[in-house]
């Protein structure tokens, strides 16, 4: 009865939360009711551990309201008719004399969007040594990506960039990734580890740890680098525009074996840089994974033939069909679409659908799916699960089904290929 | 009761005019009531004698709801007229249109139209937003009057104002005609008179530009009451018998911009010009829906302790009566809101399920798979109204079979103004729609929509006329996010079941709507928890279904058991049973506490929590020999008053602080420190030890921790890892 990847999914407001939340140091300051803020501040503080205990007593009432993250005035409805000023006021006088951040951001809830105060005007008056980022409309409905993107554009709007003369060689940005992506901190540390193997730095992941200072020196880097399409596309195309940036934009992010290396060397090639002890590695892990695999299909036959589903966003369900129909041979069942508003990977993914003869994997509903494998979030996991339907959960999204990473994991370049590989050998059904 | 609206553009004298016409009404001998519904407040001024009253809207932000009192905000002015002022926030701040909705909804709890023949609406200028529409709603006026002059921008106005009514309306007949307020311009005559004929409307009152309103303004009167311009005297008084005779009502047909344009201008006659079409006697127009069923004037309202002590909301009543509504298997509850609203609360009903599945592999289905859907109001329905895709919504989950829709509305439709209780009308008769209508957190807190949703479910679901189910209970107020619910009720069914007693319904928890409907079935009702929240609960049913409610709790701890087992058997006349019960657990009971006292006797015990009921674990620190040196109550959003049934003196402090914990610990040097957060500062602490928000029922609850306590004194375990804060703040924190 209840379809709720229809419609019970992230919106734009929590796509803006977090992405501001991923500018390290930076206070996200909730214009809106407490309703809004807790989860939202719960998600950001398991995403990015900045605190080590959960004593409520640190954190004062007004504005905390015990969470260390997103500070929020609280309004109500006597806020909505006479506007937010006074409230707002108070806690900007309350963060700017006793919290340390080097970037407040703002935003409106829903409903405090719909009264238009002056956020810019409020906050002008009250902090005036350190910069303010407004977001006034939280784009109602509108999915996650959507938000993640408005938020980024707004920085790179109303933050001061610095453009240097010359480009700082071999030195790239990362746009689209989130601090809602589940691995995030696994994520960022492979994927710097893999460019610095190539001797590429990374000035600033966007909205994703990077700091101000990075943030600032967006326009000095020599590359952009799109890991999520969906998350970060148009966030590149208007650095293009405004800063002459050149963008590679990954094949969905860059999961397996094949996409990164892919991915390695043809930003090497497009950097001048050297893949090669990148590549080397790749190879080794790769010769890793064949003995586990082997070992499997050597018993079985598989994992050649088992079926499988997905849930993500268009570029997410194009970089996992891609790698588990060509290196482990499985076949798509259902692929489930979430943000379906950002389908700017969607013609990419049917026409590889399209190849491989699953064009109806699309239409399929994943809470009806009987694959052996479901890599999802952890609500269609426990939901599947419920329907008494015998299979291997695979997270790839949030919400979590509870399992907590002491060691930060990914799914993206070499050791996300190896972890996938040691997920899926494990979740094989024989 | 007549209710009037009468609509026109800022400026145009909407004011003077209903306040002469109030006036000449109660001269008519009607119980007259004028509300203005103008930020700037100043409609009933000439009613008042120039006295300024108090609005709706300024009380209500000063004023705790408890101490509400309609004589604060309702002045009684010339011929005894009820005068009543919206106000509103200062121009370009805020939503003077969602400040009319509040200041209706209060006005409504108060009842205070009842005690009127005719309520007269003056409200501002245009249609500007769907607040400023609430008076046009049909469950308010029945009689609008558009008032215009012959200016353009007053025609226009007019003009949106027919649209208005016309969205509410579509053929429905409930415009009386224009009053025609002169400003003496050029042609304004023609242009007024092709503007009515277009619009298919008569003038009902051509009220000519007189010295004699400036001179009644200057002594704060109305002409009708000052008496000197018998002209204008005699225009108001027919107006009024006409009023009181039952004017004809017409549909509302605005015109294009277009036409309107080509009509005031006089370029041309408008094409489809209609003759009004009077109303059909005796054809009604669709039934209005009925004011919120808490009354406000009841001393016994059900306000959460947020709403009540105005204090910051803790979460919002949207995500309050969500939480629990799903609690209906067989529904589908129906968030109208954007995305993120149902998003969020879907989060916290699942995380305590997939918690569940993940450290237990519990598959519980409500919170893994709640029944909740959203209309995705985006930026269309937050600017032209929501309703349309409500509707649409509803009907296609009717498609689906449901038992039941339930509809919660969140902040922006409340802000809005979409009247989501109107869709209780596509009720069919095996499918009821349900409506909660929080508007998010306009309605209060998380709490607060919890108890909106029992009481407002109640109250759209429950049965009267049910035939007594002999040996059964319902169970009331389970704390449906609690990780412990499940395996509570298990225990308590099996407790019960040893009683020979069933469970009639789980209000409300993992229940179905035939079980809700059929409450009133049980004999007894047992509450889950006696909390604040609790006793309204109680109070409630008692007083709305007579309801007969066991007086204790859920029990948590030894003698609680004991004494809830031996009450409940008394209720069901079987004793011997409880007994049995009791006798078995007794003698354990009694030697564990027994083992426990040579490593607890003397153990100094401080306990800092959000708990304000305790004898479960500070009975068994006594039991055991503990000395309990201090209990620190900190201020909880959900619950307030400490509560012991234990007869000797405790350290209690209520409202305790950070400030306070610092300085105790220091002075008493407790063995055992009990917190719901572990916390660092504990550190000096030989034991620090967390306790539940909701802990477990039964005998064992506190004896549990007792021994937990017991092992950690003999072990002395502190784990090297404290010792590594350091090197989190070094390369983590900030």
């Amino acid at each position: 009865m209840s379809g709720y990847l229809d419609n019970i999914t992230p919106d734009s407001f929590s796509g803006i939360i977090f992405a501001l939340e991923g500018v390290a140091r930076t206070i996200v300051l909730l214009n809106g009711p407490t309703g809004c803020k807790f989860y939202h501040s719960a998600t950001s503080d398991n995403q990015t551990i900045r605190q080590f205990e959960f004593d409520p007593l640190n954190y004062p009432e007004k504005w905390y309201f015990g969470q260390p993250r997103v500070p929020c005035t609280y309004l109500d409805s006597s806020d909505y008719i006479y506007g937010s000023r006074d409230k707002l006021t108070e806690a900007l006088e309350f963060l700017r004399d006793n919290v340390s951040f080097e970037l407040l951001c703002i935003v409106n809830s829903p409903g405090a969007a719909l009264i238009g105060d002056d956020l810019r005007g409020i906050a002008a008056a009250i902090i005036q040594d350190r910069p303010v980022v407004v977001v006034e409309t939280p784009g109602f409905s509108r999915d996650i990506c959507a938000g993640h993107e408005t938020a980024a554009l707004e920085l790179l709007k109303q933050l001061p960039l610095r453009q240097a003369d010359e480009k700082a060689p071999k030195t790239v940005n990362l746009l689209g990734l989130s601090v809602f992506h589940r691995n995030y901190t696994g994520d960022i540390a492979e994927l710097r580890r893999l460019l610095a193997l190539c001797g590429i730095a990374v000035n600033c992941p966007l909205c994703a740890g990077g700091d101000l200072e990075s943030v600032k020196n967006l326009p000095n880097a020599a590359l952009n680098i799109v890991i999520h399409p969906d998350y970060g596309l148009r966030t590149a195309e208007n650095l293009n525009a405004q800063y002459g940036m050149p963008f590679y934009v990954c094949d969905g992010p860059p999961v397996g074996f094949a996409a990164t290396e892919k991915l390695l060397r043809e930003i090497c090639v497009s950097l001048g840089a050297d893949a090669s002890p990148a590549i080397a590695e790749s190879e080794r892990a790769r010769a890793r994974a064949y003995a586990f695999i082997s070992r499997v299909n050597s018993l079985t036959g598989l994992p050649k033939g088992v079926t499988f589903s997905v849930e993500g966003t268009y570029s997410e369900l194009y970089a996992y069909t891609d790698f588990l129909v060509r290196y482990f041979g499985m076949i798509p069942s259902c692929l489930s679409v979430l943000s379906a508003g950002s389908d700017c990977f969607k013609d990419r993914l049917r026409a590889l659908l399209d190849k491989l003869g699953v064009s109806d994997a699309l239409d399929r509903d994943i809470l009806e799916t009987d694959s052996e494998l479901v890599l999802a979030s952890g609500n269609t996991i426990a939901k599947l699960k419920l329907k008494k339907h015998a299979f291997s959960g695979i997270e790839i999204s949030l919400p979590s089904l509870g399992y907590v990473d002491v060691i930060p994991k990914t799914h993206l370049g070499i050791q996300g290929a190896l972890l996938l590989t040691e997920q899926i050998v494990n979740g094989l059904m024989f | 009761m007549k209710e009037i609206a009468v609509y026109g553009k800022g400026g145009i004298g909407k004011s003077t005019l209903s306040a002469n016409l109030s006036a000449a009404l109660a001269q008519a001998g009607k119980r007259v009531l004028q509300i203005g519904c103008d930020p700037k407040h100043d409609s009933t001024r000439l009613l008042t004698h120039g006295h300024r009253l108090t609005t709706v809207l300024d009380y209500m932000r000063v004023t705790n709801p408890l101490d509400y009192k309609l004589e604060d905000i309702l002045l009684r002015g010339y011929a005894d007229i009820g005068c009543v002022e919206a106000g509103g926030p200062k121009p370009g701040v805020g939503c003077a249109g969602r400040g009319i909705i509040s200041t209706f909804e209060l006005l409504n709890q108060f009842k205070l139209k009842e005690h009127y023949d005719i309520t007269v609406y003056d409200v501002l200028g245009d249609v500007v937003c769907g607040g400023f529409a609430v008076p046009i709603r049909r469950e308010y006026a029945d009689t609008i009057f558009v008032v215009t002059s012959g200016e353009f921008m007053a025609l226009y106005a007019a003009n949106n104002i027919l649209r208005g009514i016309r969205n509410y309306d579509n053929e429905e007949r409930r415009v009386a005609g224009i009053l025609y307020n002169k400003r003496n311009v050029e042609d304004e005559d023609e242009r007024v008179v092709r503007f009515a004929r277009a619009v298919g409307l008569p003038i009902c009152a051509i009220i000519p530009r007189s010295d004699a309103f400036t001179r009644a303004e200057r002594a704060n009167m109305t002409v009708v009451e000052q008496a000197i311009d018998r002209g204008v005297i005699d225009i108001f008084s027919k107006l009024a018998q006409e009023i009181m005779a039952g004017c004809t009502l017409y549909e509302a047909k605005p015109l294009s911009d277009e036409q309107l344009e080509s009509v005031v201008l006089g370029r041309e006659e408008t094409v489809g010009l209609q003759i009004p079409a009077a109303s059909t006697p005796g054809k009604k127009p669709k039934p209005a829906l009925a004011v919120p069923e808490i009354d406000l004037t009841d001393p016994n309202r059900y306000l959460s302790k947020n709403m009540i002590r105005s204090e910051p909301l803790h979460g919002c009543a949207f995500n309050g009566a969500v939480t629990m509504s799903v609690h209906i298997r067989d529904a589908v509850i129906l968030a109208h809101a954007p995305k993120s609203c149902a998003y969020i609360s879907y989060q916290s009903i699942s995380s305590t399920g997939r918690r569940g599945l993940f450290e237990r592999g519990a598959l519980l289905p409500v919170p893994l798979s709640p029944n909740l859907e959203a209309t995705e109001m985006g930026e269309s329905e937050v600017i032209f109204g929501g309703m349309e895709k409500l509707e649409d919504k509803i009907n296609e989950i009717k498609k689906r079979g449901p038992k039941a829709i339930v509809v919660i509305s969140a902040c922006p439709a409340g802000i809005i103004g979409d009247d989501i209780d109107s869709v209780r009308l596509l009720s069919e008769p095996d499918l009821p729609v349900v409506t909660i209508k929080t508007d998010g957190n306009m309605s209060g807190d998380y709490l607060q929509g919890m108890l909106m949703c029992y009481t407002m479910l109640a109250k759209q679901i429950i049965r009267r006329d049910v035939p007594v189910a002999p040996d059964t209970v319902n169970v009331v107020f389970e704390k449906v996010v609690a990780k412990n619910t499940d395996g509570n009720f298990r225990i308590m069914s099996e407790f019960l079941s040893q009683l020979g007693i069933g469970v009639n319904c789980r209000f409300l928890c993992d229940t179905t709507y035939d079980r809700l409907e059929n409450f009133c079935a049980a004999p007894l009702n047992l509450l889950a928890y006696k909390d604040y929240t609790g006793k309204l609960l109680q109070d409630f049913f008692t007083r709305e279904y007579g309801a007969v409610f066991f007086d204790m709790a859920f029990p948590v701890g030894f003698a609680e058991t004991a004494d809830w087992l031996r009450g409940v058997a008394g209720f069901f006349e079987r004793p011997d049973a409880a007994e049995a019960i009791i006798a078995e657990h007794q003698a354990r009971y009694a030697r564990e506490v027994a083992a426990l006292k040579p490593v607890l006797s003397g153990k100094k015990l401080m306990v800092i929590t959000y708990n304000h009921s305790l004898d479960w674990i500070l009975q068994t620190a006594l039991d055991v020999g503990i000395e309990v040196v201090k209990v620190g109550i900190l201020n909880f959003s959900q619950d307030e008053g400490f509560r012991t049934r234990l007869d000797v003196p405790l350290p209690v402090e209520e409202n305790y602080d950070r400030d306070n914990r610092e300085k105790d610990l220091k002075r008493y040097r407790p063995d055992i420190l009990l917190t719901n957060y572990a916390s660092s500062i504990a550190d000096e602490v030989f034991v620090a030890d967390t306790i539940p928000m909701c802990p477990d029922v039964g005998f064992y609850s506190g004896l549990i921790m007792a021994k937990r306590w017991a092992q950690l004194l003999k072990l002395n375990l502190k784990g090297e890892w404290k010792q590594d804060e350091r090197l989190f703040r070094q390369y983590y924190a900030g």
